[in-house]
């Protein structure tokens, strides 16, 4: 037998978990009642159990699962680590060793009972002994009080989930001892089966509340459940009174999360419902920076986006990892793939490296939503959908990947795919803001705005930070051209959402199409401040310097949104319309030669379009190429024949056209004297020679270079 | 016929074998058509062997050669053939199998699947012709289903006058501007996995991009379909350099030749490419004896350049006596001979030389629409008649056939009739410019200037280098006063045939309604010059005479008119209006310089032309006399 290798094993605190039954053998009858099931079907489990050397550790559970493990590959956990490891970390053990033995701890800690000490809190000092060793390391459950047998089996049915008998044993165990402890442990029995009030009414029954902060904790938990925000924010004050002036923090010693960043992680929960997003934010840095180990307080920080993305990366740094032992690279890595992909790339890509091949997380959830984000950050939509498609293979409905997932199937039109998995969620989460968010993006791609709207505000309601959803509300409004409304929505998404600048970013573009250029400027620089990487706002702020008429920093800026954009695809939209903008820039700016690259650029990449035909030839017009010109406007009409300005600009190229003298230089005369001196091919005086100049080049590299043209547009800066 | 030639049968012979083989493979079907036709076509080799029996034993080695690369294929079986020639694994093989039964069996989507994430250039190049053919399949129906259902809306109507017809046809402008939208268009199965142009064309090239060694079939037709694509987006430069870069890998890709030449406008471009083209394949054979196969190709390619742009025609006579020697029974080759006669106006030459196709290879339609619109040009209806049978009996739905029988109902004068066919030709081959033009010649003749106008546009859209599409934009442009417009599209066809006097003369007579005589007198001098026999030309001299008195050079003008009339006399009494003008003027001039003597003697030769003109000359023949008197 190798128990000694199992995982549960490994951790002293399993040692002593509180809801062991006992060797003794009227406790194994009277366990035996209880958890029939259990000892019934393993009967090998039970022999173990007789065994005379056991220590409390022996759960049942435990040792089925060991005994498995161990029957099936006599070989130590390390090689089936997986199966054993698993099934471990879903015994009981395994949830009690990540949460309660802390919390306990944590009661006595701050309590000091002194030697009124009993119970479970005894068991879990026992493990710290180092400096609390007031019970032996190992003990026999029968020869424990009476009472202490009570708390074991109230231990073990709210472990189990029995929560009816948890409370009925606890309620005896309370009304026997009166302990605040066993208080305590009633109030989680009752937070446990949902009845918030009833926990708040016993924890501030005997000032338990104020004479524990763990009991503190709890009540201002259930507080928050019940909404009493307010209430809550009283109980957990309004800041920690814990903070050390100092800044640094006591080492945490059981490996738990710390009770004063629960506190502040509460708090900041607080706030957050209070819609004081400011407070929110320290206290959930405050929560992070007292214990790294609260990753909760860390994801709302990012998934909320209260930080930008530069304080995002200027906060991690500040964090200290030292205190996770031989798991900070870990811990720091997988909190580093969770920053903002808009900064740093190489930096996430290195983490993303580490976790592979240091850990082999290539395949974790986290790690692929990671990449899932980046790409979308790079507008890569289809590489992305492959890769949320593949994450969603595992897990179907994951929470963490679906929002991008749904994002990207929107950018792409997936209407049937979004239809199919919006079902799905209504069917298994109807109570989910994603669920909802789905549903609403999947009425945006069929164009049914109304029903949109809808469920949109369904599911900003069930999670107002959901920021997505708030986002894709106010779209619905900017695409029915209802600007007032859009900015109102904007505005509040922009108040709840700090850390990014997407609703700064809509706020502009609605005031830029209202022409209220001075307001429209005013948000971009809000939202430059925040994040100042992202092409769509620079294109966004290029438009606008473009219609005050200041070409120049119109041209500053959408070269900054060029360089931004130029290492995604290039079929995306927002290629094309910086494209497209930075060419009419180069016109009105008089660079023709290059507003013409750039014009031709965007028609070959992006197909051909009226509006663009019609500007190119107003370039070729103005430069005196007059059949280019006349060409250009004509493809421009053919595509929409009604296009004013392609009628007026072609009418004036033709009346130029009239006038232009037939001689040498004229290109009618030029192509007759080729062909009439055959393929001789003496008089080469056009651009054809050009043309076909490049191709021979081309071919003697024997290859393309389609991006050529980019690689010229980058030469002339 | 010597020892190089016999080798060069020889090598033609296991080239366009394994090119047919090959392109058959790889689903390029009409190519491999042409190939393999080009093989039966080509001169028997036995006959060549007993007429020169000597030599037989210099052939040895070459057909050795060939029997070298035979052997395997043949024992083995195709499987080895396959394996060794395009490098598959077994296990691409297998794949390979199964796409290309899918292929066969139009399930492109299908087959698309099945080859995702294939790393063989043959495979990869199977797979994204696959999804450029669903995508093309998907964007045609969507397309129709708009078209069928503005169709439906005015059904009722439809035949009821030729205003409807109009309207109709407008829609069909409106689409124009669909369809150079369709190459923008996202086929989308609602899963998120769009497939248009610009996607294929994005992995096609990072997957060239990504130096992988450029040799072999495979990527020969990666570069081919890359070369499909770009022409789709409208980037005839990139088009170019892709199918150039084909060819050089794989120069027996025929449809790839053709497309190659679809993507040229201009004569010029022609004219550049060819030089290089020769400078690419000369230098290459240089250190070969013989001429050796892929050089025959690009001889075919200077065939077909020279239909469209014309050239030095004793050059081209020479190339297709050269390659009608080496296929003598190609009946493609006999329809580019016939089609240079076609091109040079010379009907019954070219009518005869159709029989012969005919009697060659009589089921093979295509080009025939050519042979019809010469009999209806020298006017045969029974044989028009008996084409349009024969064709329709072979396959109604062909676009040839169409076309035949639209020829031969406008023959009939019913050009309701001929215009349905010639849409029916259309929508069976959208890239068919020959019937839009057509199409757009029978509106005129209904006097439909709008509906003639944009089936002329659509055939410039279609193909830049249909002159005589721009033509018929320019005169249907002159009918409705728009001479603007006229003008630019005259000056397109006349850049287009810079050696055709009928393009200058339109351009002139253009130019001259707009109020720009001096480029009017240009153009007519030019006409002149290309004119067959510049003297006899009155139109011409008339209008230059009367286009310099307007510029009050009344000396060059006196000249030219003297020209005109002296043509009368020259060619024995040939009298036509303009020479009845240029008299009638010379008399008037001669009378206002009081010359009464001459000026009578032109006033009485007056007798041809408008009773005033004639009543004009008598008063001043009259006046003469009595100012002689």
């Amino acid at each position: 037998m190798s128990h000694g290798n199992t995982p549960a094993q490994q951790n002293p605190i399993l040692n002593f978990s509180p809801h062991v039954p006992g060797q003794s053998h009227e406790n194994l009858q009277h366990h035996g009642q209880q958890l029939g099931i259990r000892q019934a079907s393993g009967a090998s489990a039970q022999s173990t159990a007789q065994t005379p050397h056991h220590t409390a550790a022996y759960s049942p559970l435990v040792q089925k699962v060991q005994n498995s493990a161990t029957l099936a590959t006599p070989a130590p956990h390390v090689d089936n680590g997986s199966a054993a490891g698993l099934l471990a970390s879903m015994t009981k053990n395994g949830l009690l060793g990540a949460g309660a033995p802390s919390t306990l701890r944590k009661v006595s800690g701050f309590r000091d009972f002194g030697s009124s000490r009993v119970g479970s809190t005894a068991f879990e000092d026992a493990k710290n002994d180092a400096y609390q060793a007031s019970v032996p390391a190992v003990l026999s459950i029968a020869e424990l009080p009476a009472a202490e047998k009570l708390r074991l089996w109230r231990h073990d049915a709210l472990m189990q989930h029995h929560y009816r008998t948890a409370e009925y044993i606890g309620d005896k165990v309370y009304s026997m001892t009166h302990d605040p402890n066993d208080a305590f442990w009633l109030a989680q029995v009752y937070y446990n089966t949902g009845a918030y009030i009833r926990a708040v009414e016993l924890l501030s029954h005997d000032n338990l509340d104020a004479s524990s902060v763990m009991c503190r904790y709890l009540t201002a938990l259930c507080q928050v459940k019940l909404k009493k925000y307010e209430e809550a924010l009283d109980t957990v004050g309004e800041t920690n009174p814990f903070k050390d002036a100092n800044g640094d923090h006591p080492k945490n010693v059981d490996g738990g999360i710390k009770l004063v960043s629960s506190m502040c992680f509460l708090r900041g929960k607080i706030y957050c419902a209070l819609n004081s997003f400011e407070k929110a934010k320290e206290a959930f840095k405050e929560a992070v920076q007292v214990d790294i180990k609260n990753f909760e307080a860390f994801d709302e920080l990012i998934s909320k986006s209260l930080l930008t993305p530069a304080d995002e990366w200027q906060f991690l740094a500040s964090l200290d990892f030292t205190e996770l032992d031989d798991n900070e690279d870990l811990i720091k890595n997988l909190y580093i793939s969770r920053l903002s992909k808009f900064l740093n790339l190489e930096e996430v890509e290195k983490a993303h490296a580490f976790l592979i091949d240091e850990y082999k997380l290539g395949d974790n959830i986290d790690v692929i939503r990671s990449k899932c984000d980046m790409l979308f950050t790079q507008c890569k939509f289809s590489a992305c959908m492959k890769l949320c498609e593949y994450a969603l293979e595992r897990d179907e409905l994951s929470l963490a990947i679906l929002p991008t997932y749904i994002s990207c199937l929107y950018e792409q039109g997936g209407k049937n795919k979004l239809f199919l998995i919006s079902h799905k969620l209504a069917e298994h989460f109807p109570k989910s803001a994603v669920t909802w968010f789905s549903v609403g993006t999947y009425y945006m791609t069929i164009n049914k705005v109304a029903e949109a709207r809808k469920y949109f505000s369904k599911a900003s309601i069930i999670d107002p930070s959901f920021g997505q959803a708030w986002i894709g509300f106010a779209h619905t409004y900017a695409v029915e051209g209802e600007h007032e409304q859009a900015v109102s929505a904007y505005a509040t998404a922009s108040r709840f959402f700090p850390g990014t600048h997407l609703p700064n970013l809509f706020l502009g573009m609605q005031y830029l199409l209202m022409d209220s250029l001075p307001l429209a400027e005013e948000y971009f620089i809000l939202a430059y401040e925040v994040c100042p990487y992202d092409p769509l706002l620079l294109n966004e702020m290029g438009v606008m310097y473009f219609k005050k008429g200041d070409y120049l920093k119109a041209k500053k800026y959408l070269k900054k949104a060029w360089e931004a954009i130029k290492t995604l695809c290039s079929e995306s939209k927002s290629w094309v319309s910086i494209h497209t903008n930075l060419a009419h820039t180069y016109r009105k700016l008089g660079h023709n030669e290059r507003a013409v690259k750039c014009f031709k650029l965007v028609l070959e990449t992006a197909g051909r379009d009226t509006d663009t035909l019609c500007a190119l030839g107003f370039v070729y017009l103005r430069m005196n190429k007059i059949e280019k010109a006349i060409d250009a406007l004509h493809c421009s009409l053919a595509i929409n024949p009604s296009n004013q300005a392609s009628q007026d600009l072609l009418k004036q190229a033709l009346e130029i056209n009239v006038t232009m003298l037939l001689d040498d230089d004229h290109p009618l005369l030029v192509s007759s004297n080729i062909q009439e001196k055959g393929a001789r091919l003496l008089n080469r005086k056009r651009e054809g020679e050009f043309r076909a100049s490049q191709i021979a080049k081309k071919l003697k590299q024997g290859q393309e270079s389609s991006d050529e043209e980019v690689a010229d547009l980058m030469d002339v800066e | 016929m010597d020892a190089s030639f016999l080798r060069l049968i020889g090598d033609l012979k296991l080239k366009l074998r394994r090119s047919a083989n090959d392109l058959l493979r790889w689903k390029l079907y009409n190519s491999s058509k042409w190939s393999a036709e080009a093989l039966c076509g080509l001169c028997d080799e036995q006959e060549i062997n007993n007429n020169h029996s000597k030599q037989e034993h210099v052939d040895e080695s070459p057909l050795k050669n060939r029997h070298s690369f035979q052997k395997p294929n043949t024992e083995n079986g195709t499987r080895e053939q396959i394996s060794a020639n395009d490098g598959m694994s077994n296990a691409e093989y297998d794949l390979y199998l199964l796409a290309s039964a899918l292929f066969d069996c139009k399930e492109f989507d299908r087959c698309a699947y099945y080859l995702a994430n294939c790393a063989h250039p043959g495979l990869l190049f199977l797979r994204l012709y696959s999804k450029l053919l669903s995508w093309d399949k998907k964007t045609q129906e969507s397309v129709e289903n708009i078209m069928t259902l503005e169709s439906g809306l005015d059904e009722a109507g439809r035949y009821s006058n030729d205003n409807k017809t109009l309207q109709k046809l407008k829609k069909y402008g409106h689409h124009k501007g669909d369809e150079t939208k369709k190459a923008q268009k996202c086929v989308d199965l609602g899963d998120g996995d769009p497939t248009s142009i610009s996607i294929l064309l994005k992995e096609l090239n990072d997957f060239l991009g990504s130096g992988i060694q450029k040799t072999g079939l495979g990527m020969a037709l990666l570069y081919y379909l890359r070369g499909v694509l770009y022409k789709h987006q409208g980037i005839p430069s990139s088009a170019i350099t892709s199918f150039l870069t084909s060819i050089t890998l794989y120069p027996f890709n025929w449809t790839c030749w053709t497309e190659l030449l679809n993507c040229l406008t201009r004569p010029d471009e022609s004219f550049l490419l060819l030089k290089l083209l020769n400078e690419k394949f000369v230098k290459e054979n240089t250190d070969e004896l013989f001429f050796d196969g892929d050089q025959v190709m690009l001889r075919f390619f200077k065939l077909a350049i020279f239909q469209e742009f014309s050239g030095n025609i004793d050059e081209f006579l020479e190339e297709l006596d050269y390659l009608l020697m080496v296929f003598p029974n190609f009946a493609f080759l006999k329809t580019q001979h016939a089609l240079i006669n076609y091109h040079y106006m010379d009907y019954p030459n070219a009518e005869f030389i159709f029989d012969q196709v005919i009697k060659l290879d009589p089921y093979r339609l295509d080009d025939l629409d050519i042979y019809s619109n010469i009999l209806y040009v020298t006017q045969k209806p029974s044989k028009l008649a008996y084409l349009a049978q024969f064709a329709s009996g072979v396959d109604k739905f062909r676009a040839e056939t169409c076309c035949i029988i639209a020829n031969y109902y406008s023959a009939k004068q019913e050009h309701e009739k001929s215009i349905m066919y010639f849409r029916r030709a259309l929508s069976l081959n959208k890239s068919c410019t020959s019937a839009w033009t057509l199409m757009g010649h029978e509106f005129v003749e209904l006097k439909n200037s709008h509906a003639a106008i944009e089936c002329y546009r659509r055939a410039v859209d279609i193909n830049a280098r249909d002159f005589k599409a721009w033509y018929g934009l320019g005169q249907a442009y002159e009918v409705l006063d728009m001479h603007l417009y006229s003008l630019y599209y005259f000056q397109k066809s006349c850049a287009l045939k810079p050696l055709d006097k009928r393009m200058w003369q339109a351009l002139a007579s253009c130019y001259d309604k707009v109020g720009n005589s001096r480029e009017a007198i240009k153009c007519f001098k030019r006409a002149l010059q290309l004119s067959v026999n510049p003297e006899q030309d009155t139109a011409l001299l008339y209008c230059l005479a009367v286009l310099h008195e307007r510029l009050d050079d009344l000396k060059t003008c006196k000249g030219y008119m003297e020209k005109c009339v002296a043509v009368e006399t020259n060619f024995d009494g040939m009298v036509n209006d303009e020479t009845a003008k240029a008299r009638l003027w010379l008399a008037r001039y001669e009378f206002k310089v009081k010359n009464f003597a001459t000026s009578y003697n032109l006033a009485l030769g007056v007798t041809h032309g408008t009773s005033q003109e004639i009543e004009e000359a008598r008063t001043i023949a009259r006046e003469c006399r009595r100012r002689m008197d």
